[in-house]
């Protein structure tokens, strides 16, 4: 990847001084809405859109998560409804960018799960898969899911 | 562009030592704009410079710099004697990748041999789990013979879990560090990475998603 770390330059031309290291956190969302916003979808050539190859791979990773078919929206709304689960902001914000859909998925994310949210954890799935829309790539398992159960009640 | 924390209703004010994978960072910095950059806007001459002085290098402790985000303000564009260039003082936001410790990130495999795992997100490659970081219990399967490269292997219930290329590993921060540049480095060294992060394996519903979706 990358080179050496930006220190401020010995040049007497050059300074670089860190203003305010934390000036707010983004969500994956709000990063892969600003590379769309700058035309990253847009361009399939990849030479027009003013935006650096170090940035598409950016744009190609966020594209492959659940922040892919996210929305403001839905992200405002899955904030509020999360206030009564107690949990701490970075957990509301890992829970967004990977949208998980068990509780099995929620358990490495809520720092001691079991003993903070009991049996409440599973209505905090139900809430993100109705809050948070589904991603692409669980689309398809889902889908299959509903097949499944159509055939036993056939059979 | 207003992020998630200033919008109403949202959550409570940052604390300071809290940041998430992406984050905005405000920076002010001087530069030199080259004559030759004369006839462009000075926005864009100036958001050109930035970039290539910033984009995709780490900065010790803030992390790898992913965009400029916005420009608040550019001072000066003073000439100094004997110099074609004009000097300008910068205000601005970058969106910064650092991931926070205990955050759950999915990656994909780049490399396992016995010392662990290699992860990448693509834009980022130095994600090392190392081989105390593996769900237990777990053997290493050789490619070869006394290959170093092979697969690991996640033994559950009578059943074996291996860790291929195939799905979206889920991995959580153990911790990032910054090693210092060295001085020297032989030719046959491994690149040298200014941002390491180290993650874990070892708990419920990390590993390829396929072991537990």
């Amino acid at each position: 990847m990358k080179t050496i770390p930006c220190n401020p330059a010995p040049k007497r031309d050059k300074k670089m001084q860190k203003v305010k290291a934390n000036d707010g956190v983004l969500t994956n969302f709000e990063v892969l809405n600003f590379l769309r916003s700058r035309g990253a979808g847009k361009d399939l050539t990849r030479v027009i859109a003013p935006i650096a190859p170090s940035e598409f791979k950016v744009y190609d990773y966020l594209e492959q998560t659940a922040a892919c078919s996210q929305t403001r929206g839905s992200i405002i709304s899955f904030v509020g409804k999360s206030k009564q689960y107690k949990l701490a902001e970075a957990e509301i914000l890992n829970l967004i960018n990977i949208r998980p859909s068990s509780v099995v998925e929620i358990d490495p994310i809520v720092e001691e799960c079991d003993k903070r949210m009991g049996e409440g954890v599973e209505e905090l799935v139900e809430m993100v898969l109705q809050v948070l829309p589904t991603p692409p790539s669980q689309m398809q398992s889902d889908d299959q899911v509903e097949f499944n159960k159509d055939d036993v009640r056939e059979g | 562009v207003p992020t998630l924390h200033t919008l109403p209703g949202s959550a409570p004010e940052i604390t300071e030592g809290y940041i998430q994978m992406f984050y905005l960072s405000k920076i002010e910095h001087t530069l030199r704009l080259p004559p030759h950059l004369l006839n462009l806007p000075v926005n864009q001459a100036i958001k050109g410079e930035l970039e290539g002085l910033f984009l995709d290098k780490v900065i010790a402790d803030l992390g790898l710099c992913i965009s400029i985000y916005d420009i608040h303000s550019i001072d000066g564009g003073f000439i100094t004697p004997g110099d074609g260039a004009s000097t300008y003082t910068v205000m601005f936001r970058m969106i910064m990748f650092r991931p926070f410790v205990g955050e759950v990130i999915a990656a994909k495999l780049k490399e396992s041999d016995r010392e662990g795992l290699k992860l990448s997100l693509g834009f980022f490659d130095d994600i090392h789990v190392p081989e105390h970081l593996l769900p237990m219990p777990k053997q290493f399967e050789p490619e070869s013979g006394n290959s170093n490269q092979g697969r690991w292997i996640w033994e559950f219930n009578g059943d074996n879990y291996p860790i291929d290329a195939v799905d979206e590993i889920r991995f959580r921060v153990h911790h990032v560090t910054y090693p210092s540049l060295p001085v020297e480095q032989e030719k046959a060294s491994k690149p040298f990475a200014p941002m390491i992060v180290t993650g874990s394996l070892d708990a419920d519903g990390l590993g390829p998603i396929s072991w537990w979706v």
